[in-house]
């Protein structure tokens, strides 16, 4: 298969192009169960269609024809049926409903698939992981052009979706984000969610020949979650996550291709990675993002805390003062090179570091000084909670806190609380 | 084990090879483990944790074949899946950790992702024609047909192990399945005793790999605790029947697996676990459709009685009645049959009248159940009196409106009712 030549590079772009297609759907369909919390819903249904495929085929159905697609949604409604029939009737917690009702019913098909292989044109293999690679040999002729079955309906599957979520936009927004509410509003929240349902069970029908049946899991659930860590805002979601989807297809593929492996399982590898890139840098609450935020305060704090270590020294005549630890020192070179301390040996805080040093002090002890007046604390507990707060209080609080305490001035241990401007003239510090 | 034992003319009697025997009693013991420890994933809501576990277990299998050198060597594929199902859960701590996706998802990201890693591997090897390789794909949906005595040896020692342990912490496990909160508050290390639940959880699913498959081997799991949850409220009773569940399926399985060619043992170990489920809802004592249809049918009748012996108390004040003026004032089958059922318990009894027709009255027995019946009702609505002056006590001013809590039409009804009820027009 392997061929450069023209005909074999056409099998290879309709192969691609049913992969995007349904990686579309379902990245479409999925953004919607990821927000939703039923992601599992479209675990059990890609399990729970296989019966209703197989009964459709041997009932005659074409694969990928209209018969096929309906087996799959009634498959499908009796998959939810039986959950919530397990869950009334025999007091099951959900998860374990549809535990119960998806393998037995996809062990039903399996069964079916095995005993009838002889009469039922699906490979049991095929039912799990699909067969992309053949998916262009079993063709229609559309104007001239012999264009692959599965991309037909496929095309068709996401035509019908993006239409509906157009049109029902506002309706599936709000009872997918506020059911209650939208309930109350008068919206049908049932008649919405048995959609969504059709709709899972309509994009899982249509990945089930590209990709079979547990992949699609994948293709319904990882773009969306990956969308969802990338962008905040739902429709951008859809899009991030449609967009990703036809991404993981084209580069699974074609690494599929390249490595000589199966295209399904690449594709849904492929999605995975897509999701640990963006679960690292995401931007805002990415692993990345967040360690860099982390570490960029803590760095902050021992480059503050360096800085208020010096000025106490001056402000005690006790001479310079060497760094103890390891971060100590590297904050104390990075100080010197921003230039807020002197960089002959011994050399003190310069005229900005003083200035951005007095700030700190100031926070700290107006903190021990209102905590000493308005809190019931030992005066040897009021350094802590002085010591974090420092680095956080912005010129409004110190303000505020220095009203507070006008009338009746110093620090509890006795010490003076410098001012927040040495003298008229000195550019105020930037509030942090 | 007992079966190994088993003396040869036995097993000569039945036709059946010393290694089937084995390799039967090896997945029996598989099949009991699977439902011991399943019955705490299942109190624990870990159900599709272990799912996402399983199908990573095919990835784990394919890269400890990889690493043996192409050998089929079921200990070490064993290995390797134990270590990919465990990667696996790691994985869904890590997500719910450092992410915001929620459980839902992960579970279904590392189920897809870790599932096609292993299909992409698998297929790679048997694509590259690597000796040996043919075998793999038994995993992902069962056959014990390729199991030697020695395999099934390790299998069925495994599950002991599995069982001794659950055996060793039944405390603290049913402890932290129950009332998780009070275990943590009480200092017993909860989380670790759910580590330590789920890798066990792992340690089933992959032991279970040979004979229901990477895909369908959670129902061993879920299933047969499910199915023994509806015979019992007692954990230690759930605990062996859901291992006696699980034990049968998994024979069952394999026992029609071997018999019709081709076919894969997992789907039809989850089809007999699911037949013996369906069962057990229907027929279980308490929980079972047929039992609570009865139990809800004795009430109806109960309460059908109960109207007619009111009604035939109010019309004794005029004399002898017929069966037509009580059940016009109780229509329905069900009161048709409670007139039946009075007349043979001898509350009701037939007096001769004029014209030849049959009319009814109170007959001793009918007499002492209405009265004990308007006692007990004078007594509760005494209660009920006493509960609704409590409750004038705390109105205020703003009592809810009970139209806008009952609606008008549901009010309305039960007004008529209760005004039916006691003869009368109520309040308006």
């Amino acid at each position: 298969m392997i061929d450069s030549d023209g005909g074999q590079i056409w099998m290879h772009v309709w192969a691609i192009a049913t992969a995007a297609t349904v990686a579309a759907a379902c990245a479409l369909v999925g953004s919607f169960l990821v927000v939703r919390r039923l992601s599992l819903l479209g675990d059990a249904i890609s399990h729970a269609v296989l019966p209703g495929i197989v009964l459709a085929v041997l009932a005659g159905g074409r694969p990928g024809g209209a018969g096929v697609f309906l087996g799959a949604v009634v498959a499908a409604l009796v998959t939810v049926w039986l959950t919530n029939l397990l869950g009334t009737h025999a007091g099951l917690a959900e998860d374990a409903g549809a535990g119960v009702a998806f393998t037995t019913l996809f062990a039903i098909g399996v069964v079916l698939v095995s005993a009838l292989a002889s009469r039922v044109d699906i490979d049991p293999g095929c039912v799990l992981y699909g067969i992309l690679e053949l998916v262009p040999f079993d063709t229609v002729p559309i104007g001239g052009i012999e264009v692959p079955r599965a991309l037909v309906a496929a095309t068709i599957v996401l035509v019908g979706l993006v239409v509906g979520a157009v049109v029902f936009w506002k309706e599936l927004v709000f009872a997918a984000f506020d059911p209650a509410a939208a309930r109350a509003a008068g919206l049908p929240v049932g008649l919405l969610a048995a959609g969504l349902l059709v709709a899972t069970s309509l994009a899982t029908v249509a990945g089930f020949e590209a990709v079979g049946a547990i992949l699609v899991v994948a293709m319904l659930a990882v773009p969306a979650a990956a969308a969802e860590l990338v962008v905040r805002r739902f429709h951008l979601v859809i899009v991030v996550a449609v967009i990703l989807g036809i991404v993981g297809s084209v580069v699974g593929y074609l690494a599929a291709w390249r490595l000589n492996t199966n295209a399904a399982g690449m594709i849904a590898v492929v999605l995975g990675i897509e999701y640990v890139v963006a679960a690292l840098l995401a931007p805002g609450d990415g692993i990345v993002a967040r360690i860099v935020s982390r570490e960029s305060l803590r760095w902050r704090v021992a480059c503050e805390d360096r800085l208020a270590a010096l000025w106490r020294a001056e402000e005690g005549d006790a001479g310079a003062l060497a760094p103890r630890t390891l971060v100590d020192s590297a904050a104390h070179v990075w100080l010197v090179c921003r230039g807020r301390v002197g960089s002959t040996a011994g050399g003190g805080l310069t005229q900005v570091g003083r200035e951005e040093a007095r700030v700190i002090v100031r926070s700290h002890r107006l903190w021990e000084a209102w905590l000493g007046r308005h809190v019931a604390l030992p005066l040897d507990h009021l350094h802590p909670p002085a010591e974090w707060i420092e680095h956080h209080l912005g010129a409004e609080v110190r303000g505020r806190i220095a009203a507070d305490l006008e009338e009746q001035g110093g620090d509890p241990h006795g010490r003076e609380i410098p001012p927040e401007q040495t003298a008229p003239g000195t550019p105020p510090v930037l509030p942090r | 084990m007992i079966l190994a034992a088993a003396d040869p003319p036995f097993t000569a009697a039945w036709a059946l090879p010393y290694n089937t025997l084995v390799v039967a009693a090896g997945v029996a013991s598989v099949g009991f483990a699977a439902g011991v420890v399943g019955s705490f994933a299942v109190l624990r809501r870990r159900a599709l944790a272990g799912d996402a576990a399983a199908h990573a277990t095919l990835l784990g299998v394919g890269l400890a074949f990889l690493a043996g050198g192409g050998r089929r060597d079921l200990p070490l594929l064993l290995a390797g899946a134990l270590a990919a199902a465990i990667a696996a859960l790691g994985c869904l701590v890590l997500i719910g950790r450092w992410t915001r996706t929620r459980d839902d998802a992960a579970t279904a990201i590392v189920l897809g992702v870790s599932f096609g890693a292993g299909i992409t591997l698998l297929s790679g090897i048997t694509a590259r024609g690597v000796a040996g390789s043919a075998g793999l794909e038994q995993f992902i949906l069962g056959h014990t047909a390729g199991l030697t005595a020695t395999d099934a040896r390790m299998l069925g020692g495994l599950s002991l192990l599995a069982v001794c342990l659950v055996i060793m912490f039944l405390k603290e496990s049913t402890l932290v399945a129950f009332d998780p909160s009070f275990a943590a508050a009480s200092g017993w290390p909860v989380t670790l005793i759910d580590y330590g639940l789920v890798v066990l959880v792992a340690l089933m699913v992959v032991v279970g790999l040979p004979a229901a498959g990477a895909v369908l081997v959670t129902a061993l799991v879920v299933i047969p605790p499910v199915t023994a949850r509806q015979w019992t409220d007692r954990v230690g009773i759930m605990l062996p029947l859901a291992g006696l569940f699980g034990l049968v399926s998994a024979l069952a399985g394999v026992a029609v697996s071997s018999v019709v060619p081709r076919m894969p043992t997992g789907p039809l170990v989850v089809i007999a676990a699911s037949t013996l489920l369906t069962t057990s809802l229907l027929v279980a004592p308490r929980r079972g459709g047929l039992a609570r249809w009865l139990s809800a049918r004795r009430t109806v009748a109960a309460w059908a009685e109960g109207r007619l012996l009111e009604i035939a108390l109010r019309l004794e004040g005029a004399g002898p009645f017929t069966r037509e003026q009580i059940l016009a004032r109780a229509p329905g089958a069900a009161a048709a049959s409670a007139f039946r059922r009075l007349v043979r318990g001898a509350a009701l009894e037939p007096v001769v009248v004029r014209g030849g027709g049959h009319a009814w009255r109170l007959a001793a027995r009918g007499r002492e159940l209405a009265a004990e019946r308007t006692r007990r009702l004078a007594v509760w609505t005494e209660v009920l009196e006493a509960a609704r002056e409590d409750a004038r006590g705390q109105l205020t001013i703003d009592v809810p409106s009970p139209e806008s809590i009952l609606g008008a039409a549901r009010l309305k009804s039960i007004r008529e009712s209760a005004a039916a009820a006691r003869g009368g027009p109520g309040p308006t």
